[in-house]
Parts: structure tokens; C-alpha cells; sequence
């Protein structure tokens, strides 16, 4: 039984992880918290959603969906991601931290609006990738391989990903550079409004890309911007704001414990979370792998 | 071939230069001495573009500055030292000095020679190469910053009171290193700031002083100093 929850919450916290990352990533490079990146998560899902379905009425190759998903992420956090950045949060950086809780806030307001007016209020379901992998038997049980071992390891790629980005590649360091110190970085020559851009949309299109793999398992309606936004700041939090591998564990923690909630005390399920993030934010108010006053990718 | 012309600016519309004038000729060393708070650091960051001009001009080889963004200006050959070292403290002390030259994408080559001519000037840095800048000593730190500025620095360096806070056999050693890197390179323009110069007399043979935010020009003997109230 815990077996069966323990793979259940992998699925789910791999989703959470590749939003919260962006989260985390954004806020670490830009300090900035983007209530809006629920957006970039359902505007990623629908327009996956609505480009698997037109392929599946053109009678396209059901393998085609999965670049497809990819490339819908990056689309939606480029010119999504890339038009918020720099028609808005050029302008609020460094301004007091409520101003830009506003401005993201409105942006995220006005971005829901959109998804009505575009994608209308009917749910969205397009599960032909997922039926198209298949399952798998675990005990008896079936799973879809896309929960048990796509979404994990997307997951796991992003994470290895981005550690190698952020390490190895000189754009990556130039990140790094411009998170601990911006001006020091522009002495050395980095143009810091580019840094800040890209790092915007690679955060936008991970939650994007989030919202492209969870739209073929769930059906999609108004309001899943929201939901997802609140858990993947409750993983960010736990984990500490800024940390990548963190956000992974904690990721990992919350969607366990919700996944054990499930089967043993359903009525606690949405609960979990916010528990463990309030507990863990009792014993270290900084989260579980910042150390107190330093800021890193 | 760096020249500020009348420049004013401002910091959260406190008025922190007041047309200063400073010349800086190709490969000499100049002072600019003042008290904390005078505006020394202000002056090197308008230069390096971080301050918000509100009159006058910098201009570098009779090119105005101001209309070079912030992070284009290394690009012109001027490295730049801030007071309180800001290496990045997550990579070592190498990616430090090599990090402008992999922004700049400076031929392999051409790296490995401007390290192997930093290492010259500042021989200890080489033994340090491969530790993490966050667990280097103050004196340690100057000596890296000054490194990096020198990486990126192949025209004007400007050095924000790099004595500050050494102890005297460390200050002592970095004035040495500044003396080597005045024999090796010297058509390369070093612009250096002090509250105390006694520490600068050695080298430098042009000095202004810097008081709230005027610049005047000065001589460097002692005499002159305790007239203007510096020493």
C-alpha cells in the first residue's frame, strides 16, 4: 500500500517540481515572487491541450504530441514569459516587494481572463498521449507509463539540466554571477536585463511545460492556474526560495505525503501540504535548504 | 584618453558629484583622495555607468561614455576593482578572473596569456587558484578583485580604495604588486582611490582630491595634503 502511494506521489511531485523550480529559479535570479506563474502553468496546459486535439483531428501520428508538448512549453514561456518580463517586471525591480506581489498579481488576473476569452470555460481533455504509452502492471495494479516514468523523468532531466546548465555553460554561470551580485557582473561584462530575460522564460516554460505534461492526465477548466500556483509556493517555501535541488526534495515530500494522505486519510489530502510546509517553516523559517540572508540559483 | 567633463549625479536625488572634472592620461597612475563618504566610490561608478548622471560628460578615447550601456564599458578595456572585492563567492578563485573573459568569448589563447601575466604581477593567486572565493582572507580578496579587473582591464584600471582594511604587511604587498604591474604594463591607466595618501605617494604622480562630491587637483606631498585638510 505504501509502495502504491509512494508511486503515485513520484507522478504528482514531479509536476509540482517542474513549476515550483521556475518558481524558485525566477525569484532567486530576479527576486521576484510571479503570482503569475500559475499562468505560464495553464496557458502551457491549454494550448497543449487544444494543439494535441487539432492533431488528433488532422489524424496526425499520436507520437507527434509528445515534441509537441515541448515545443508548446517553450512557446508559451518565450512569448508569454518574454512579453511579461519586458513590457512589466523591467520596471519593478528593486521597487518595494509589494508592488511587484501587485503587478504579478494582475498579470495573473488578466492573463485567467484570457484563458476564457481564447479557450472558452469548457473542460479540456486530451489524454491521447498518455493512453498512447500505455501501462504498466506494479502488484496488480495499473499505472500509465506516462505518470510512472514520463512525467519522473522529465522531472529528473530538468533538474540534471538545469544543475548542468547552471555549473558548467558560461551562460549559466553569467546567471549565477548577476544572482549574487548584478553590478559586479556587469563590470565583468554581462548584460544583466539579457540575464534576467532568459531566466524569466526558462522559469515561464517550465511551468508551462508542467502544464503541457499534467493537460493530458487531468481535464482542463478555469481556476487550475490557481491551485497549482498555491502548492508549487508551498514547495518553493519548504524548500527555501532559490534552491533548485530543494525544491526537488520538497517537491518529493509533499506530493509522498499527499499521496499517502490519499489512501490512508483521504480527508487530509489537501491538507498535507500546507502541513508539512507549515511545520517545516516552524523548525527553519528559511526553508529547508537556504541558509539564513544568502540568495542563490 | 578618459576625461570627465563637469559631471553631477545623483543618488535617490542626493547630490553626490558636483562637476567634477578628472583626467586620466594613457598609462599613468592617478590618485583621487578624499574622506568616506566624499564621493570616490560615486566617481569610479559613474565611470563604470552605474550612477545616474544628471550633467557633464565621460568620455574614454574622445568617445562620449554615456551612451555605451553599463555592462559594454569592460568591453573598452576598463576593469574595474570595487572597494568590497564582490568576487562571486560560489566559484573559485580562477572562474572569478576568467569570468569576464568567458563573457567577452576572448580567444583561448589570448586568456591563457593575460593569466599567465596576472599570475606574474600577483604571484600568490596562483597557488590560490582552484580555492572558493568565499573562504579567501580580506588582503586574499583584494588581490583576486584586483586580478579580475586585470583580466578585463587592458587600458584603464579603476581601483576602489584597494588598501582599505589590509594590514600593513599586506598593504605593503599589494603595493608591490601595484608597482610590478606599473613596470610590466604601463601603458595600461591605473585610477586609484584613497582616504589615506600616504599609502599612494610611492607611485602615483597625479593626485586630486575629492570633497563632497568636488574634485580639485592636488599635489601629493604631505604639505600640500594637510592643507587641504586630507591628511
Amino acid at each position: 500500500m505504501l509502495l502504491l502511494a509512494a508511486l503515485d506521489g513520484l507522478a504528482y511531485g514531479s509536476l509540482i517540481f517542474l513549476v515550483a523550480v521556475g518558481l524558485s529559479l525566477i525569484f532567486g535570479v530576479l527576486g521576484i515572487i510571479n503570482v503569475a506563474h500559475g499562468s505560464f502553468y495553464a496557458i502551457g496546459a491549454y494550448v497543449a491541450a487544444a494543439g494535441v486535439l487539432a492533431m488528433g483531428a488532422m489524424g496526425l501520428p499520436a507520437w507527434l504530441a509528445f515534441p509537441f508538448l515541448l515545443v508548446a512549453a517553450a512557446l508559451v514561456g518565450t512569448v508569454v514569459g518574454g512579453v511579461v518580463e519586458i513590457v512589466l517586471l523591467r520596471r519593478v525591480y528593486g521597487k518595494e516587494e509589494v508592488l511587484q506581489l501587485i503587478v504579478t498579481f494582475a498579470v495573473f488576473m488578466i492573463l485567467e481572463d484570457a484563458q476564457k476569452v481564447v479557450f472558452g470555460v469548457q473542460p479540456y481533455f486530451a489524454n491521447a498521449p498518455m493512453n498512447w504509452l500505455g501501462t504498466v502492471d506494479v502488484f496488480g495494479i495499473y499505472y500509465t507509463k506516462y505518470q510512472l516514468i514520463l512525467m519522473p523523468l522529465v522531472a529528473l532531466a530538468v533538474l540534471v539540466g538545469l544543475r548542468f546548465f547552471l555549473r558548467r555553460t558560461s551562460f549559466g554561470r553569467a546567471i549565477v554571477a548577476v544572482t549574487q551580485d548584478r553590478e559586479a557582473a556587469t563590470a565583468m561584462g554581462i548584460d544583466a536585463a539579457k540575464v534576467y530575460l532568459i531566466t524569466f522564460i526558462i522559469g515561464a516554460s517550465l511551468a508551462a511545460l508542467g502544464g503541457a505534461l499534467a493537460s493530458a492526465t487531468t481535464s482542463l477548466t478555469p481556476g487550475i492556474g490557481a491551485g497549482t500556483l498555491v502548492l508549487s509556493f508551498a514547495v518553493a517555501a519548504t524548500a527555501g526560495l532559490g534552491r533548485i535541488e530543494g525544491a526537488a526534495v520538497a517537491a518529493l515530500l509533499i506530493g509522498l505525503g499527499r499521496s499517502v494522505a490519499v489512501y490512508f486519510a483521504p480527508e487530509f489530502d489537501v491538507l498535507i501540504p500546507y502541513l508539512i510546509m507549515m511545520l517545516v517553516l516552524l523548525v527553519r523559517p528559511q526553508g529547508l535548504f537556504s541558509t539564513v540572508q544568502t540568495r542563490k540559483v | 584618453m578618459l576625461e570627465i567633463k563637469g559631471l553631477s549625479a545623483e543618488i535617490e536625488g542626493v547630490q553626490v558629484l558636483r562637476r567634477a572634472n578628472l583626467s586620466l592620461a594613457e598609462g599613468a597612475t592617478v590618485a583621487l583622495i578624499g574622506r568616506n563618504g566624499a564621493g570616490k566610490t560615486s566617481l569610479l561608478r559613474a565611470i563604470m555607468g552605474f550612477m545616474k548622471v544628471t550633467e557633464g560628460a565621460i568620455s574614454f578615447d574622445g568617445r562620449p561614455l554615456d551612451s555605451v550601456k553599463a555592462h559594454l564599458r569592460p568591453r573598452l578595456g576598463i576593469g574595474y576593482a570595487p572597494e568590497d572585492r564582490r568576487l562571486f563567492s560560489s566559484f573559485s578563485i580562477e572562474e572569478n578572473i576568467r569570468l569576464p573573459a568567458e563573457v567577452m568569448k576572448l580567444p583561448a589563447a589570448e586568456v591563457a596569456r593575460r593569466l599567465e601575466s596576472i599570475y606574474a604581477v600577483l604571484p600568490e593567486l596562483a597557488e590560490l587558484r582552484h580555492r572558493p572565493a568565499a573562504g579567501l582572507s580580506g588582503g586574499q580578496g583584494k588581490m583576486a578583485a584586483l586580478a579580475r579587473a586585470l583580466m578585463v582591464g587592458s587600458r584603464v584600471i579603476l581601483l576602489d580604495e584597494p588598501f582599505q582594511g589590509l594590514a600593513p604587511v599586506l598593504a605593503n604587498r599589494y603595493a608591490a604588486a601595484l608597482r610590478t604591474l606599473r613596470d610590466s604594463h604601463p601603458d595600461i591607466a591605473l585610477l586609484i582611490t584613497e582616504s589615506n595618501p600616504s599609502l599612494l605617494r610611492s607611485f602615483a604622480e597625479k593626485a586630486y582630491a575629492i570633497e563632497r562630491g568636488e574634485v580639485s587637483e592636488t599635489a601629493l606631498a604631505a604639505s600640500s595634503l594637510a592643507a587641504a585638510g586630507l591628511h
